[in-house]
């Protein structure tokens, strides 16, 4: 049973302890590892995985709550690097101000997108989403005399003359920052009434509505703040990578990415996006390394969102949870507590 | 200022009229009833009242103000709140999070708070003691029985703070006692100045409860007036036996 922070006030304060001790001890282990990574290589996939998690995490601003799987979100995570990789080519702006810019213009764009795309559902709203990712990757390719097309657009670096790997170290704390502020806006939305609108509409979208909540209003918000993350992580990614092509950032593949860990890990959790970034990204780039360039990582990915939505359809925490509780008699406190009560209860309503 | 009124109000479903022009307004402070043979447009007339489908003709209004194709979160803040027949909750969401749903005015300030804003929560654990449901606020809906999810639903509705209420239903796949419970806290929400429309196949209930009932037959409303003068009308018990 998900218990909510905030309601679960007083009864589960030594696990809220233990989870905060936790959670501060997993990011000071983070902002450690690129002091810990032996070579420039795994440096450079530390990196990339802390991109992923705030990707997926981002993404799971509009599918967690609201439960609307857009698979393409790489839309977003394209027009961030092309907008701000475009504003320091073309206009010389500072790199911060470009992807301030280039943040609050996708953020916009997304917010238009979204009023249309967001009235349909299900596997409607899946197909749209697709739709703009492949739009954007059209306008990227044939507006050449802005992004280059596919012969790319050069991002110039953010400190001129520093090493890859001080550069790759950079950008991991970058990202890492990055990470911290959405899981801090998906945690403060998540004990909102405005977070509690957002699950009722992944809920029962039409019994939301008729409790008085603006439904498209809420789902348009909820997307284009997503969006913003998104834009802001591909903003980073292209002045990190320093080479951007359509191919490369307006790509499915990243979009579906972004979708799989938050399954994996749990769409309804905080961590769930991240638990599975953290699975899926370095074992991704493992396959890459071993069997080469390869389509073999996709496939592999494909195979595991099967898995997952078969076998594990609420992602792995709460089965890690279920576990848990199996093992440590403690832990099992306040669930075995709510079960009672819920018994006791059953018989005492019709008195 | 809330009542409600429908003025020839149509709706057909490919061929089948499930409400046919259908002329109906509400007793302001009354528990209005509306009871009539399955299949006679009940629950339609719900749906066309709350914008969540959209008449072929008629108007709907509340307080004289036209609402007629207003999306159903509009409706819903013009003082309009309503159960479904087959009760709906938000299933994997806490007791407190489904009393915390409800707009009552679309204020930023109020929807930013956290769950943890004192006047919200306590609005919240308010209602779910007059439901009795107070001890089950961190229990997921899901795992609630069918009785106690009926009671959530009143409650989360009563959240918006409606001045109209309508209740598909009330009594249905409930247990008497809980049945009884429910009559009870409709009358005090009715004395507390709430107005009710209820959709209710129990007969008892509604003789017990409704100061005014309305009777359809086959989309239209073919008797109004008291429960005595509804029951003693010969046209009901035709609607009702089919003669
Ligand atoms: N969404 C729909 N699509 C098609 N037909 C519908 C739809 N909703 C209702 N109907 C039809 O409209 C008619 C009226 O149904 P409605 O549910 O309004 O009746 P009711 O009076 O609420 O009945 P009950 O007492 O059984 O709940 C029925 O013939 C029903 O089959
Ligand atoms: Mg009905």
């Amino acid at each position: 049973m998900a218990v909510s922070p905030s309601a679960s006030s007083g009864t589960a304060a030594p696990g809220r302890l233990a989870g905060r001790a936790a959670f501060v001890a997993g990011g000071l282990l983070l902002a450690a590892y690129p002091w810990a990574a032996p070579n420039a290589y795994l440096r450079y996939a530390g990196v990339l995985v802390v991109l992923y998690a705030a990707l997926s995490t981002a993404w799971n601003l509009v599918g967690g709550f609201t439960g609307y799987i857009s698979l393409g979100h790489a839309a977003f995570f394209g027009l961030g690097a092309y907008a701000t990789g475009i504003l320091v080519v073309r206009t010389g702006l500072p790199h911060a101000l470009a992807l301030v810019l280039a943040v609050a213009g996708v953020t916009a764009f997304a917010a238009a997108v979204g009023v249309a795309a967001v009235r349909v559902r299900g596997s409607s709203f899946v197909i749209v989403s697709i739709a703009l990712v492949s739009m954007t990757n059209l306008v990227a390719q044939n507006a050449r005399w802005l992004t280059g097309g596919s012969s790319g657009l050069r991002v110039p670096p953010l400190v001129e003359g520093l090493s890859r790997t001080a550069n790759h170290v950079v950008f991991f704390y970058l990202f890492l920052a990055l990470l911290g502020l959405v899981l801090a806006t998906w945690w403060a939305v998540d004990r909102s009434r405005f977070g509690a609108g957002l699950k009722a509409i992944r809920e029962d979208e039409d019994k939301a509505e008729s409790l008085g909540v603006p439904t498209t209003a809420y789902k348009v918000v909820a997307y284009a703040a997503s969006a913003a993350f998104v834009a802001a992580a591909g903003g980073l990614y292209g002045i990190w990578f320093g080479s951007l092509d359509p191919i490369f950032v307006f790509s499915i593949v990243i979009g579906a990415n972004m979708v799989l860990m938050a399954l994996l890990g749990g769409m309804r959790f905080l961590l769930g996006p991240l638990l599975g970034a953290f699975l899926v990204a370095p074992a991704s780039e493992y396959f890459l390394l071993a069997y080469g360039e390869s389509q073999l990582h996709i496939v592999l990915s494909g195979a595991l969102l099967a898995v997952v939505v078969l076998f594990l359809p609420d992602g792995i925490i709460p089965a890690l949870r279920a576990t848990w509780r199996r093992r440590g008699p403690r832990a099992a406190s306040i669930q075995e507590r709510s079960a009672a009560e819920l018994a006791a209860a059953r018989e005492e309503v019709p008195a | 200022m809330t009542t409600l009124a429908v003025h020839g109000l149509t709706k057909a479903f490919g061929g089948v009229v499930a409400v046919r022009d259908a002329t109906v307004e509400l007793r302001e402070g009354a528990v209005n009833g509306l009871i009539g043979p399955n299949g006679s447009g009940k629950t339609t007339l719900f749906n066309l009242v709350t914008g969540m489908i959209r008449p072929d003709a008629g108007r709907v209004t509340i307080g004289g103000r036209d609402v007629t194709g207003w999306a159903p979160h509009r409706i819903a803040g013009a003082g309009l709140g309503r159960t479904f027949q087959l009760c709906r909750v938000f299933g994997r969401l806490t007791v407190l999070e489904n009393m915390l749903v409800a707009v009552r005015r679309t204020r930023l300030r109020e929807l930013a708070g956290g769950l943890g804003n004192r006047a919200d929560l306590d609005r919240a654990r308010g209602w779910l003691a007059r439901v009795g449901l107070e001890h089950l606020e961190t229990a997921e809906a899901r795992d609630l029985s069918y009785g106690q999810q009926k009671l959530l639903e009143l409650a989360a509705v009563l959240m918006a703070d409606p001045a109209l209420v309508l209740l598909d239903e009330p009594a249905g796949g409930v247990n008497p006692a809980l049945i009884e419970r429910i009559a009870a806290l409709v009358r005090d929400l009715n004395a507390e100045g709430r107005t009710f429309l209820v959709v209710e196949h129990n007969m008892d209930l509604v003789m017990g409860l409704c100061d005014h009932v309305v009777v359809f037959d086959r989309g239209s409303p073919i008797a109004a007036g008291t429960p005595a003068e509804v029951q003693a009308d010969g046209r009901v018990l035709e609607a009702y036996l089919g003669v």
